[in-house]
């Protein structure tokens, strides 16, 4: 039997939590083109398949409630593009996840967590600008997709139902778009991108919507001076993240723990090849202005490859 | 002296057999517009690689520049690798026959 107290901070767990989960799932899904947490407008040839692999560490904690709340989620994320056309191309996201929230009940420590096939996203993107010239490009390119309901949303253990933030799957559709810029050249390549995910309801629940805009710098570090033919490429690589979540809504009532804006910053590295990439980065929080005792982001490890076949 | 003579003809065949292979061999350079960097170079060269006749490619990227190789008695024309750059996603800049009786290309 829990105190009103206690069940009181089990919801906060639940709610804040849930929040976690929407800003993962956020960048999991955009992490399809040549930065590391979102997109780029760079083309799919015609005909032709890219593979992006990434294997994410999602780690949630500092818990401002008290509650001794931890949060880790591992996952990977298989994404398959393919160029219907120079212009369009279209992308399939699957992500696998395994989720794992602890905290404290009745003064002792609660472990829940469950794993398996996340939800799918299937996206369209269509170039509508872009200048080649000389050793370089331009692009601009709108996108629009949508997150089906794959992954369960119905998991329980030996305490009950798992909350939302817990569960593989959100349950509901969520429809997103926005659009991305690419400028590059033979130095440094610049991605930048505005989007914006209409959460909708399943299970009586709602995660707030999300804004955001991205940017990145990939600089070349080696070869300093380009030689004959098509060497590997070491790029550095600074992405930010600037993101905004409208409050969670449960049966119809904000949640006035989730929700907030948060800036993230992401130092990493890339080489490059013709057939393949191989990356890897730290996301960190520069600034987390999150409302009422919503779970603070600590850190999200990135790493992975991509091929040309 | 027929011995010098044999030994002469198998000379001037080692000699100029390259050449003549060369000879028929068409080599053009192609300027792409947009290449800048190595993963994107390979969609381009997938295109080229599916062009009926093309044997081989050979691709500068610093100076944006694709060259490719017929086999015996195959012609590129432009309009071709035009198609097939921009089905990668880029533009053609430039195409130039580099063959030895060629007019001379665009730019």
């Amino acid at each position: 039997m829990r105190t009103a107290n206690e069940a009181y901070r089990f919801r906060l767990v639940h709610w804040c939590s849930m929040f976690v989960v929407a800003l993962s799932m956020l960048w999991t899904v955009d992490s399809v083109g040549a930065p590391m947490t979102f997109n780029t407008a760079l083309p799919v040839a015609e005909g032709e398949f890219v593979f992006r692999e990434q294997f994410i560490l999602d780690k949630s904690g500092d818990d401002p409630s008290g509650a001794g709340r931890d949060r880790t989620v591992w996952s990977a994320v298989s994404v398959l593009g393919y160029g219907v056309n120079s212009d369009l191309s279209l992308f399939t996201a699957v992500p696998y996840v395994d989720k794992h929230l602890e905290l404290i009940n009745s003064g002792s420590r609660r472990a829940r967590s469950a794993r398996g096939l996340g939800d799918i996203s299937i996206f369209a993107r269509y170039t509508a600008f872009k200048n080649n010239f000389r050793g370089g490009s331009f692009r601009v390119a709108p996108f629009a997709g949508v997150e089906a309901p794959t992954g369960a949303d119905n998991e329980s253990d030996s305490f009950g139902r798992l909350p939302a933030s817990v569960q593989p799957g959100s349950g509901s559709w969520d429809p997103f778009a926005g659009v991305v810029a690419t400028y590059q050249v033979l130095d440094f390549q610049i991605d930048a991108q505005a989007s914006y995910r209409l959460n909708t309801q399943a299970n009586r629940f709602e995660f707030g919507d999300v804004a955001r805009v991205d940017a990145s710098l990939q600089y070349r570090l080696w070869p300093r001076v380009l030689g004959a033919g098509v060497p590997g490429f070491l790029y550095g690589v600074l992405e930010t993240n600037l993101i905004h979540q409208e409050k969670n809504q449960s049966a119809g009532s904000d949640d006035p723990n989730s929700g907030g804006l948060s800036l993230f910053v992401l130092p990493g590295i890339q080489y490059v090849t013709r057939r393949w990439i191989v990356e890897g980065g730290v996301q960190l929080p520069l600034f987390q202005d999150l409302n009422g005792t919503a779970l603070e982001k600590e850190y999200i490890v990135r790493a992975g490859f991509r091929l040309n076949f | 002296m027929t011995r010098v003579r044999r030994l002469l003809i198998v000379g001037l065949f080692l000699v100029f057999a390259p050449v003549a292979a060369m000879a028929v061999s068409p080599t053009y350079k192609l300027q792409v517009d947009g290449l800048a960097c190595p993963f994107c170079a390979y969609g381009v060269e997938k295109k080229l690689n599916a062009v009926n006749g093309v044997k081989a490619i050979e691709i500068d990227i610093k100076s944006g520049t694709i060259t490719v190789t017929m086999t015996d008695g195959a012609t590129l024309d432009e309009a071709k690798a035009r198609t097939a750059v921009e089905a990668a996603g880029f533009a053609l800049g430039g195409f130039q026959n580099l063959s030895p009786a060629a007019p001379g290309g665009s730019e």
